[in-house]
């Protein structure tokens, strides 16, 4: 679908996942690093837990279907390769270094060129200049603050996540530039600040003070719904499952058949499959109903959900319509049929002797399909075959080049 | 300059949070964006808060505005066949189609892609499901932003490991999967502009979560490790890199001063770590309790933003753990102006965030309240589809914009 869009990715971990789905949907992308690597490939986890310069299985997963060059951005001749690379490409992502510069600072772009800055904070704002990494990023995103137990720290993902908002929201940016440039032929700089796009896990933490309301706190662990500790996720025979218990017309629907489910198996009094779920919390102030009825059906469901596997609870949760899925670790997602069956995966090679599926496929299309068609560059990979090409470079000249440190 | 989806029209039947963010997307780059909604099935985000003052109605919850800000609304009751026709008629005037329904309800509908394409055959249009429309569990196959979390692998790695999985907070494939939505339709959108060939798309809400999970992925896939759960924030790799608690009630900052360059500037705010064994990372990754427990001395009794400024001061990346009451006074927010006031005729002022990124050239839209239910269904009807009002009229007495 981008077959006629060439990107530079100046390489840091917030700009790998932007060039990667730019990548998947057609462009021919580029990243530059530097000569001793981009910063992403110092990330873990590294293949047999070994590091090294083309070992970081995130740089893998991250750098597929992109070729790959070096280029020292601080040099004068890395610049000025750079400029000349640039007006060969329609798009250029970077990440802005600590402070809020960049290298490209100094370079004038081609009018029709698209410049997509990734910063931690607002480029203009009074954070510009804080140091940051992805821990405090997330930090400043209000999802963590909100996630775990209220008597324990708040929780993190143990993978990065500020890169991952951050460079998906930069592919979206970068993409209304180009939307607006097939109009009037006219490239624009695009900014995105990684705690802002970061944000949008918070599902709204911000707009609770302006809309009048008290500050959330975190309960994930188990809701207190009319003082009963309800729980989402259940341990189960090989790992936990996921229950959700809701009420209303439309999840209440759903909570019936779950308590009927545990009563017929004589994991609950059959009495608690006959409540009416849907009314449950107005018939608790009509005392048709107590919070110990509520009670039996989570002890109810933690009996029922012991008893059986991820795979059992799943299989009855499709057949009765429940909101409840098996709390997936990454070999069940490796493993799973409907991913399998549907193509989400593809492979790739991560080393001489070894592949991995990749979940490639993170949309499907009826006239196009994300493929893997190479994998992650080695370091300077295609360095003297771009610089050939692209910029009319001797062997001579990239020789010397090298030799001097500049590629 | 005019901004990049000027002219663009999107018709939105999706609901509750994938899809409606999504089309949040384009309408901020100022596509028109109708959204379709029934006073029958009103969209069960405006059942979720916040609620303007914490009063619950279905035109209070500002979740709602958050995700819908900008669009426009027409009610219609797309199960009646009068219904289906206006569906129909604006997929012809649609250069996009937005939807999030169980997979297979709009094909018993007859509003499915190839009867959409049937009267705009370049029609762009994105379905969202947690598991996608293909595969042998997709078909009938409803669910939330919850199960898309632990069936991407994120709720099995979050959490302590003497309690159950956590998971990540609130239904987090909601979160993501609008970027790989977004995305996709940007990209079908140039292919036209060039082919005038539209596109299907299929995103399933547990795949796209998968993207963001990548690296653990690729741990199993190429290891073979199973990563779990480890609770405490903070990498194993990076010491010190942690949280530790301030003054006041649950407050907290994260500190992230790992690499050798911000660990000499944090150390020398703090006596208590210019101790020799925390020299080098070895000694600070062999002595991590240690060094935790003297960081965590350290704050306890202070205050949380004046950390953070004294550390910014030197350098050392931190920042306040935020939560809802932080962002209320975040200088970055405020002046990047990115809550914005809405003001609704039915709960008067609220504050709503803004687009997510920043174009310097051409504009995007200013940040506008959600449409109430059904507020432009005669100016839609009239203006978009040439409807008379008598022909209005009659269509709302039998009961179809309702």
């Amino acid at each position: 679908m981008l077959d006629d869009v060439r990107v530079l990715e100046v390489s840091a971990p917030e700009t790998m996942l932007a060039g990667r789905m730019l990548a998947d949907l057609g462009a021919d992308v580029v990243v530059v690093e530097t000569p001793a690597g981009s910063p992403g490939r110092r990330l873990a986890p590294f293949l047999d837990g070994i590091p090294g310069i083309e070992r970081s299985l995130t740089w893998h997963a991250l750098n597929y279907n992109k070729r790959g060059v070096t280029l020292d951005l601080l040099s004068p001749d890395g610049k000025a390769l750079m400029r000349d690379l640039a007006m060969k490409f329609d798009i250029v992502i970077e990440a802005a270094s600590a402070r809020g510069t960049s290298p490209l600072d100094s370079i004038e772009f081609a009018p029709r060129t698209i410049r997509c800055t990734i910063a931690p904070f607002v480029r203009t704002g009074p954070k510009r200049e804080y140091s940051a990494t992805d821990f405090t990023v997330m930090a400043a995103s209000g999802a963590p603050a909100m996630t775990g137990d209220l008597d324990r720290p708040p929780l993190f993902f143990p993978i990065p996540q500020a890169m991952m908002e951050a460079g998906a929201d930069a592919a979206i940016a970068t993409l209304a530039a180009l939307i607006a440039r097939d109009r009037d032929g006219l490239g624009q700089r695009a900014e995105v600040s990684a705690r802002i796009a970061a944000m949008v896990g918070s599902f709204g933490q911000a707009i609770v003070p302006g809309s009048g309301n008290p500050e959330g706190k975190r309960t994930q662990g188990a809701m207190k719904i009319a003082g009963v500790q309800v729980p989402s996720v259940y341990e189960c025979a090989d790992g936990f499952t996921l229950i959700t218990i809701g009420f209303g017309p439309v999840f209440g629907q759903m909570t019936q058949r779950l308590a009927k489910w545990a009563a017929d198996e004589g994991h609950a009094d059959s009495r608690i499959g006959e409540i009416s779920w849907p009314t449950f919390i107005s018939d608790l102030s009509a005392r048709k109903t107590s919070p110990s009825d509520l009670q039996a059906l989570v002890d109810g469901l933690k009996s029922l959900a012991r008893s059986k596997t991820k795979a059992e609870l799943a299989e009855s949760s499709r057949r009765l319509g429940l909101l409840s899925s098996p709390v997936m670790n990454m070999k069940d997602v490796a493993e799973y049929v409907q991913y399998r069956e549907r193509g989400l995966f593809t492979p790739v090679s991560v080393d001489a002797d070894r592949e991995v599926d990749a979940p490639a496929r993170f949309a499907q299309f009826s006239n196009y399909s994300i493929e893997v068609k190479r994998p992650a560059p080695k370091l300077s990979e295609h360095s003297a075959e771009i610089f050939e090409a692209e910029l009319g470079l001797s062997k001579t000249e990239i020789q010397a080049l090298f030799v001097a440190g500049a590629i | 300059m005019s901004a990049p989806l000027a002219g663009v029209n999107v018709l939105d039947l999706s609901w509750v949070m994938v899809g409606p963010a999504s089309g949040r997307y384009l309408a901020d780059l100022c596509a028109d964006v109708i959204k379709v909604e029934s006073f029958k099935r009103i969209d069960p985000v405006r059942t979720l808060g916040p609620f303007k003052d914490g009063k619950t109605g279905p035109e209070r919850s500002v979740s709602y505005h958050n995700l819908n800000a900008g669009k426009r609304c027409v009610a219609i009751d797309i199960r009646r066949p009068e219904g289906r026709e206006i569906i129909l008629r604006l997929a012809k005037w649609a250069d996009v189609v937005l939807e999030s329904f169980t997979p297979g309800v709009l094909e018993t509908l007859q509003l499915g892609y190839a009867d959409l394409k049937q009267r705009n055959e370049q029609i762009i249009m994105a379905s969202t499901s947690l598991l996608g429309q293909t595969g042998p569990y997709a078909k009938g196959t409803s669910g939330v932003g919850t199960m898309g979390a632990a069936m991407s692998g994120a709720t099995h790695q979050i959490g302590w490991p003497d309690r159950e999985p956590a998971g990540p907070f609130g239904p987090w494939t909601d979160a993501v999967t609008p970027r790989f939505i977004v995305a996709s339709i940007l990209a079908a959108l140039h292919r036209r502009s060039r082919t005038g060939v539209g596109s299907y798309i299929d995103v399933s809400q547990a795949e796209a979560g998968i993207q963001f999970m990548m690296p653990a992925y690729y741990e199993y896939a190429a290891n073979g490790t199973i990563p779990e759960r480890r609770g405490v924030a903070g990498s194993p790799l990076h010491a010190p890199q942690g949280l530790y608690p301030c003054s006041g009630e649950d407050r907290w900052i994260a500190i992230d001063a790992s690499s050798p360059a911000h660990w000499e500037a944090f150390r020398d705010l703090i006596v208590e770590l210019h101790a020799a064994k925390f020299d080098t990372i070895v000694g600070r990754l062999r002595n991590r309790a240690e060094l935790e427990a003297a960081i965590a001395g350290w704050t306890r009794e202070q205050d949380a933003e004046a950390i953070e400024h004294l550390m910014q001061a030197a350098g050392v990346p931190a920042h306040v753990v935020s939560r809802s009451g932080d962002f209320a006074r975040d200088v970055d927010l405020r002046e990047a102006g990115h809550l914005n006031k809405i003001n609704d005729p039915v709960f008067g002022e609220a504050e709503i965030e803004g687009p997510r990124f920043s174009l310097d050239r051409t504009s995007l839209a200013p940040t506008r309240r959600g449409p109430r239910i059904g507020e432009h269904t005669n100016e839609v009807l009239a203006t978009v589809l040439g409807m008379s009002e008598t022909e209005i009229a009659q269509l709302s007495e039998a009961g179809i914009l309702a």
